[in-house]
């Protein structure tokens, strides 16, 4: 049950969200230039050594996750052919609801997911509204409750199925 | 809180957690959380266990303080 590809799911997310905050971060080291006089119209963008292997190190990362993802994602569906998953479905994938017990631990994990959302989003616009946060670290602030968010939800469905287990 | 038999009536009938569940239609998991009392079974759920070890639900599942047997 551990290894079901829905008790998983979460990780693939707090992974995808790594990299996406390395895009970020690269993103933000880039210098851009903007030239518009009589002669030319030129908009360019550069990335300081470290930063431009980052993104280039982060976006094929990401596109061979995407590639493992996708694979994991029809050897579950091949394995699990009534409990079919699809990447763009509406319904969280993480989501356990094959019986009542399954869903018990889902109740379970969302609250406390909701519980962090209800202290976690207020308390971070306070932050916003009192301090001049840089575009980068909002962002990066949205990022990290995101990350969380799948933290919580995966340790606690780990938790009931380890005590389970037990 | 919601007591119950299960774990000693289904040792009794020689099942494993997972034979119980696929009889009863659920995952070994959740007949492990209703065996250590963390999960209250739905009612369609606590008929068909009782169906399965052959006795009334009232016999496998009481309330905290209630048990009559």
């Amino acid at each position: 049950m551990k290894k079901d590809f829905r008790v998983q799911y979460p990780l693939w997310q707090m992974a995808f969200i790594v990299l996406l905050g390395l895009i970020l971060f690269s993103v933000d080291g880039a210098t851009t230039e903007f030239i518009h006089n009589e002669d030319e119209l030129r908009f360019g963008t550069q990335f300081p050594p470290l930063e431009s292997v980052l993104l280039y190190g982060s976006i094929f990362l990401t596109f061979l996750l995407i590639t493992i993802f996708s694979l994991k994602l029809s050897k579950h569906n091949k394995q699990h052919p009534d409990q079919k998953l699809s990447m763009w479905q509406i319904r969280p994938i993480e989501y356990l609801e094959q019986d009542e017990g399954m869903t018990y631990i889902t109740r379970r994990a969302s609250q406390k997911v909701y519980t962090f959302f209800v202290w976690a989003l207020p308390f971070m616009a306070v932050i916003y509204i009192l301090f001049e946060v840089p575009r980068f670290w909002m962002i990066f602030g949205i990022l990290f409750l995101a990350w969380m968010q799948y933290l919580i939800y995966y340790v606690e469905v780990r938790r009931q199925l380890k005590e389970e287990d037990e | 809180m919601l007591h119950n038999r299960v774990k000693e009536l289904r040792a009794r009938f020689g099942f494993s957690q997972g034979q119980l569940g696929e009889r009863v239609g659920v995952t070994r998991q959740t007949i492990g959380f209703i065996e250590k009392g963390d999960f209250s079974p739905s009612i369609t759920l606590a008929l068909k266990l009782a169906r399965e070890f052959e006795m009334k639900v009232d016999e496998l599942f009481w309330l905290e303080g209630e048990k009559t047997s």
